[in-house]
């Protein structure tokens, strides 16, 4: 199967500084693709340079590669040549992003309901009463209790997991056909952690999408992936499906970021508590 | 609402104490403001000041003069001016609006481009301008104010005459309501840069800081994942939040800004409260003082109030707890 | 951005390491020592100038309104009565310093007080001094100081104590703030576990940590000094007896038309001098706060 957005031979730069080298992946609709990494390996650059927002808010340049997207008519485009006019046409609309501080993410000075619905009335062109009723039908979606009161509520005003709901709301409301998720859960409680990722698992199977995941947590990784992409210092150090990772994983370093979720037993036989065994890993 | 309320009644008494203090201070110092009166007319004869001191109640004990003096300011009633001989308050009233047009205009002219050009130099950080900003808000602070008004004069109203060199109106002048505008318009244009100036250049730099923080924020990073343009993230997801710390700053700077115009108004002649203020304190008026004092102790207050509301307008955030200073 | 702060301990000498890092982020400030070179040129001038150019400011020594290398006017030309206006720039600051500097001493003295009693004792005591800090802060600071000048009969002292009287609220407010923040720090409760008495935990233990932002504060208010005695000056509200070079120009403003020398030179002073602090301060605050700095 064709994949929809596939990332050949990226390399991002911060001045002297490659961030990410030479990256390539393929994401397919209805797949979740997880990248996993240190913080620093360069799998957030990775993300913000599929929606080329790499190049703005910061001073990264995306020095080589494509990142080919397959367009609602079905054609293949490089948006690394899109220019930015085509990309904001694309961003949030079909290719959308979710981040890590959900209450950072929001701006403070406007409703929630308000923010979400921007997204619908620029790219589908509703006004704003039929905007107002998309924004609450995606509240229900992401399972919001009471969105019509907490439409018109203030960030501030919400739960990390619940603000959270309204970055996924946001992310999902003009049907995208790839949601990236920056640390979507890493922010949160773990309970919430739980829930936000069984919410994902499902509006992925209900829409269709891709979804890209970031993260450090080889735990979330276990629980939504089906395809699993390691990086460490920019570059790609193991690929794979998720059960062959997390099975037989051949990279020293994948090893070590297993080794490093402590797991259930792994105190057996101790009396007392003691620290985690650290782990080992010369690179 | 509660709040506000709580904060009214607090500024009430807050505002009482300042007329006690201005009292005794007034009227305790050296100096007898019967002498200076009969100055003028009765050249000192014993006889007509004694007259005067009975007349205006001078040999009362101090707190029946205090307390006979916060009743009638109560009523708005600020006592009769010696000089003058007209009530106070009609004096001040009169030459309120002129201070209210110059510092109003000025204030407004510092915020709108003083948040415009932070706003432009903070998205071209590196810019030579984004530089010169930070070089002329210490210069635009460092620079005496009247000093400042004097160069104008001499660059624009006497070099080249664009403006006049002082007053609010053309006296010779007789046309329509429109014609007496654009006059006075014209007249504005220098005192109110001059005391803009000092503020605009506050401002640029406070809104550049301001707004370079919130660029690198993320909801701005969202409102751009979102598909918006530029213009949208910069104006309506930025500028909200990069305004907040100039409104708040401008709100309480309006004491120094009354300050900035009782000098301004001396230089270009204007007839506002400051010249009222300044004449006064020459003439040794002390009812005119003291109830310009207050007026302005007043109009402090409120506008601190107002301050208040509109920050709580801009940032749904502050609900709990009063924001002071 | 969340800033850690680091508590120093007393122990580590009045400013200890962070001074040292501050003292040198100051100097490689190009702004802040050119600040500093000007502030020395200024008071240098003030001290001894009128060694070097020693005319009386004033005595009349030429025709009125002469301006500069017109006929045999000085450099800087002569105002309305003929007197020599170079002369009166070289002379004219020091009415200006010493003012600003009894009146910020008063405002350090009054402004650290009441700011370091009410922010560590807190309760009733907070909130009395902070009312009448409220009171004083709603007075217009220039028309304050006008009317206690003109009560109490123009002279250099009491110029200098109306502008400190009408300048200290804001000091003590830092002051309240600073102790606030940092009373509850361990070291604090360390020193009060020591039973160390409440005199020397404030001064002793406390101020020296809060010193940073009252001295980038006392110099901007130095600044800010200035400027409020050359206001009073032009007004006609200075020391009659002394030479200002608010009053010169305050004199010139019925003839300024006739010379732009006799108001842009005294002016231009002013200028330098309260740039000059405001170059320092500036350089001070990005030295004490390094991740600040270009704001």
């Amino acid at each position: 199967m064709e994949p929809v957005l596939s990332v050949r031979g990226l390399t991002v730069t911060f001045g002297s500084f490659t961030a990410v080298e030479d990256v390539s992946f393929d994401i397919h609709a209805g797949q979740t693709l997880a990248v996993v990494g240190e913080s620093g390996s360069g799998k957030s650059v990775t993300a913000l340079s599929i929606m080329r927002l790499v190049e703005l808010g910061t001073r990264g340049k995306i020095e080589r590669g494509e990142i080919l997207f397959r367009a609602p008519d079905g054609e293949m485009i490089d948006l690394v040549q899109q220019p930015e006019g085509e990309m904001r046409a694309i961003r949030g609309n079909q290719i959308s992003m979710i981040f890590q501080e959900p209450l950072t993410s929001l701006n403070p000075v406007y409703s929630v309901g308000d923010q979400v619905a921007e997204a619908v009335i620029l790219h589908q062109g509703l006004d704003k009463e039929a905007a107002n009723e998309r924004v609450l039908e995606m509240f229900r979606l992401v399972r919001i209790p009471e969105a019509e009161k907490r439409m018109v509520q203030f960030p501030h005003e919400m739960s990390g997991g619940m603000r959270q709901r309204v970055m996924i709301a946001m992310a999902l409301s003009c049907d995208p056909k790839v949601l990236i998720a920056d640390e979507p859960t890493t922010a949160l409680d773990v309970t919430i952690q739980a829930q936000i990722l069984g919410l994902m698992r499902d509006l992925r199977e209900q829409t269709g999408a891709a979804v890209l995941i970031i993260t450090h947590d080889m735990g979330v990784v276990a629980e939504v992936a089906d395809d699993v992409v390691v990086m460490n210092r920019a570059n790609v150090v193991e690929r794979g499906p998720v059960t062959q990772i997390f099975e037989a994983a051949t990279e020293p370093y994948t090893r070590a970021l297993l080794a490093s979720v402590p797991r259930l037993g792994s105190m057996a036989g101790r009396d007392e508590p003691a620290p985690f065994d650290l782990v080992e890993y010369q690179p | 609402m509660k709040q506000i309320a709580a904060r009214i009644a607090w500024s009430a008494g807050l505002i009482l104490a300042v007329i006690v203090m201005c009292f005794s201070l007034i009227h305790l110092a050296p100096g007898d403001v019967a002498i200076v009166i009969a100055g003028d007319s009765g050249a000192g004869d014993p006889e007509v000041i004694a007259e005067i001191r009975e007349d205006l109640g001078l040999d009362d004990p101090f707190l029946v003069q205090l307390g006979g003096y916060v009743g009638d300011v109560v009523q708005g009633d600020l006592g009769t001016s010696y000089r003058f001989n007209e009530p106070v308050t009609d004096l001040i009233v009169t030459r309120l609006w002129p201070t209210f047009l110059l510092v109003g205009t000025a204030v407004s002219f510092a915020i709108v481009i003083g948040v415009l050009v932070g706003v432009f130099t903070a998205r071209r950080p590196e810019s030579p301008i984004s530089h010169g900003v930070t070089v002329f808000s210490l210069t635009g602070y460092s620079m005496p104010v009247f000093w400042t008004g004097l160069l104008l004069i001499i660059m624009f109203a006497s070099n080249v005459q664009w403006f006049p060199v002082s007053g609010m109106r053309d006296v010779r002048l007789d046309g329509n309501w429109l014609e007496e505008w654009v006059d006075i318009a014209h007249h504005l244009v220098l005192p109110s840069i001059t005391l803009g100036v000092i503020y605009l250049a506050q401002y640029s730099r406070l809104s550049r800081a301001s707004m370079l923080e919130v660029l690198q924020s993320d909801y701005v990073r969202t409102a751009r994942a979102k598909g918006l343009t530029e213009r949208r993230v910069v104006y309506k997801h930025a500028l909200r939040n990069a305004v907040i710390p100039v409104v708040t700053v401008a709100g309480l700077q309006f004491g120094q800004m009354l300050s900035g115009a009782l000098l301004v108004e001396t230089v270009f002649n204007w007839p506002g409260l400051g010249r009222l203020a300044a004449d006064s304190v020459f003439q040794r008026d002390a009812p005119v003082l003291l109830g310009i004092l207050i007026l302005s102790s007043t109009l402090v207050v409120i506008i601190n109030i107002l301050t208040d509301v509109v920050y709580r307008l801009i940032d749904p955030r502050i609900r709990v707890g009063a924001a002071t200073k | 951005m969340t800033v850690p702060v680091t508590p120093v301990s007393p122990e580590q000498g009045d400013l200890g390491p962070p001074g040292r890092q501050a003292l040198r982020l100051f100097i490689r400030n190009k702004a802040a020592v050119f600040g500093l070179i000007l502030l020395v040129a200024i008071v240098f001038m003030t001290l001894f100038g009128s060694f070097f150019y020693d005319q009386d400011p004033s005595r009349i020594i030429a025709r009125p309104l002469q301006g500069p290398g017109e006929g045999d006017a000085p450099a800087f030309g002569t105002d309305y009565l003929g007197r020599d206006v170079l002369a009166g720039v070289v002379n004219g600051g020091s009415t200006s310093l010493t003012v600003a500097l009894v009146a910020v001493l008063l405002v350090a003295v009054i402004g650290v007080s009441i700011g370091a009693v009410s922010g560590y004792y807190g309760g009733w005591i907070d909130v009395a001094l902070m009312r009448v800090t409220e009171m004083f802060q709603v007075l217009p600071a220039l028309l304050f100081a006008m009317v206690i000048v003109a009560l109490f009969e123009p002279s250099t002292r009491s110029v200098s104590v109306a502008i400190g009287l009408a300048s200290w609220p804001q000091t003590a407010r830092l002051t309240r703030a600073e102790f606030l923040r940092l009373k509850n720090l361990e070291f604090v409760k360390a020193a009060r576990a020591s039973g160390a008495s409440d005199f020397r935990i404030i001064w002793g233990v406390i101020f020296p940590n809060a010193l940073p932002p009252l001295i980038v504060s006392i110099t901007l208010i130095m600044g800010a000094a200035i400027l409020f005695e050359s206001g009073l000056a032009f007004l006609g509200l200075g020391d009659p007896n002394s030479q200002s070079w608010g009053l010169m120009i305050g004199l010139s403003r019925q003839t300024f038309l006739n010379g732009w020398w006799t108001v842009t030179f005294p002016g231009m002073a002013i200028f330098a001098t309260v740039l000059s602090f405001s170059l320092i301060g500036d350089g001070l605050q990005d030295a004490f706060n390094p991740k600040l700095r270009g704001r």
